[in-house]
């Protein structure tokens, strides 16, 4: 004969304690769920996907009786490259965190959340490619194959624009700067030589509106034809020392001089060019 | 991704089947997608001028060979300008060749434009250098270098001897050091260095 009553004990604990572990477990995992979906996105959203699929879904406009056409295909197939440069973009923003990220969770650096929020992306961008690619095959059989390979240059090739264009753009302000520092070392040059020149005072007022115009407007090849032309007045007066300043002070003037060699040099090398 | 998305206010223009938008806040997204637009519809015009059938962007090798012979034919151009000391004239011919490298359809290879660009930029150098144009030839030079960094003595070389000419002794240092570094023992680039030391030096510095 069975004791109902004293084997009811095990059971109702045994019961008990099923039933609280799965209330936990129930509660648990639904807290995680809501603190994984309230997670931020890794990457903000995706502007040329939204473009594509809206102009997708652009219904004809319908002005008065007349239709208006419907979106031609090679629009959407230029979103669809758009759509693609921008994964790409993602793709590689998604493979160099990586590493880093990996190792900075080993140590502790940063959290599970964060962790959480990348590999999300990384499924997520993995999705955005497959279907990408999907829809390249329905415009163009065997498009989806090459797809990625265009939208990659494309993104290389935006890379090198972009370079190219703010090393060109400094051009201007190096020749502002060039024409105003040769403005003041010919100026400055100038000034030296008639303080450099006491002993012809006579020679002084003809020759600084002279000066004053070479200085308005400088150009190269005047400058050593204007030490030329000073070199004799200040010889005679003083000997070495005075060489030794017209050196000094004539920077420009020795760089001109070598710019010609350093000019026939360059035709030189240029002849063993492809 | 899931399979939702947002809805822009998008508008196509019937006859030239450019995208707009409707929308006429000013906020920061608005104007990310008014950019976004506009290449899109750059992007657009370089497809429709495409030959393939289904104007679909070909896979970016093989190149074609049409735009590549008008650049090198420009550039021989640009050479045999420079050569005979029309400096000025060569100059435009580089311009003009680089133009056209940069036109190329974005979907062509990027390697190929470095390389092509690399060395128009440092040919438009070296004219400008004849013109006495150094700032000008500096930058044209250091854009050389950033395009093709490896086997581009000339362009170091360049950009380092502009330096020199504008009176920047210290920076044409650094930089022919750094040359130096990249391009192994190159005999000019040691020579110039060699020299603007000694300037240097002589100027007590």
């Amino acid at each position: 004969m069975v004791d109902w009553v004293s084997l009811a004990i095990p059971f109702a604990y045994l019961g008990i304690l099923v039933g609280s572990l799965a209330t936990f477990s129930y509660l648990y995992r639904q807290r995680k769920a809501n603190k994984a979906a309230s997670l931020a996105p890794w990457f903000g959203p995706h502007l040329q996907r939204n473009i594509y699929l809206t102009l997708l879904h652009l219904e004809p406009e319908s002005t008065g009786e007349k239709k208006g056409p419907a979106v031609p295909e090679t629009v959407l197939k230029a979103a669809l490259l758009r759509r693609a440069t921008e994964d790409v973009q993602r793709v590689i923003a998604v493979r160099n965190a990586k590493p880093a990220l990996t190792t900075l969770l080993q140590r502790g650096s940063v959290g599970d959340d964060l962790w959480q929020r990348f590999l999300r992306a990384e499924k997520e961008i993995e999705e955005e490619l497959r279907d990408v690619i999907q829809e390249a095959n329905a415009f163009t059989p065997g498009w989806g194959a090459t797809i990625f390979q265009s939208a990659n240059e494309i993104h290389n090739n935006q890379t090198v624009r972009k370079r190219i264009e703010e090393i060109q753009s400094q051009a201007a302000t190096e020749r502002q700067w060039w024409d105003k520092k040769r403005e003041n070392t010919q100026a400055q040059f100038m000034k030296e030589l008639e303080s450099e020149k006491p002993s012809t005072p006579k020679a002084k007022p003809t020759e600084s509106p002279a000066s004053g115009s070479v200085t308005a407007n400088p150009s190269a090849p005047e400058a050593p034809a204007a030490a030329a032309a000073a070199a004799p007045q200040t010889g005679n007066t003083a000997g070495s020392e005075e060489d030794a300043v017209l050196v000094e002070s004539g920077g420009p003037t020795i760089g001109a001089d070598s710019a010609a060699g350093g000019g026939a040099k360059a035709g030189k090398k240029k002849k063993g060019k492809k | 991704m899931d399979e939702t998305f947002t809805l822009l206010p998008l508008h196509l223009d019937p006859s030239s089947k450019a995208i707009s938008t409707s929308s006429t806040s000013s906020t920061s997204s608005s104007s990310a997608l008014t950019t976004e637009l506009a290449t899109l519809n750059a992007l657009h015009r370089t497809l429709l001028s495409l030959e393939t059938p289904g104007k679909t962007p070909p896979p970016p090798i093989p190149v074609n060979p049409k735009r590549s012979a008008a650049i090198t034919k420009m550039r021989e151009n640009g050479n045999a300008h420079f050569r005979k000391g029309a400096h000025a004239e060569a100059v435009r011919l580089y311009t003009f060749a680089i133009d056209m490298a940069l036109g190329r359809p974005v979907w062509e290879p990027a390697g190929l434009v470095r390389e092509e660009v690399a060395g128009l930029f440092a040919n438009r150098a070296a004219a400008q250098m004849g013109l006495r144009n150094f700032p000008e030839a500096a930058v044209d030079a250091e854009t050389s270098v950033e395009m093709k960094r490896i086997g581009n003595a000339k362009a170091w070389w360049r950009r380092g001897k502009c330096l020199v000419e504008m009176g920047r002794l210290r920076e044409s240092k650094d930089w022919l050091g750094k040359a130096l570094e990249v391009e192994g023992k190159e005999a000019e680039i040691v020579g110039l260095l060699a020299e603007v030391k000694k300037e240097l030096e002589r100027r007590g510095e």
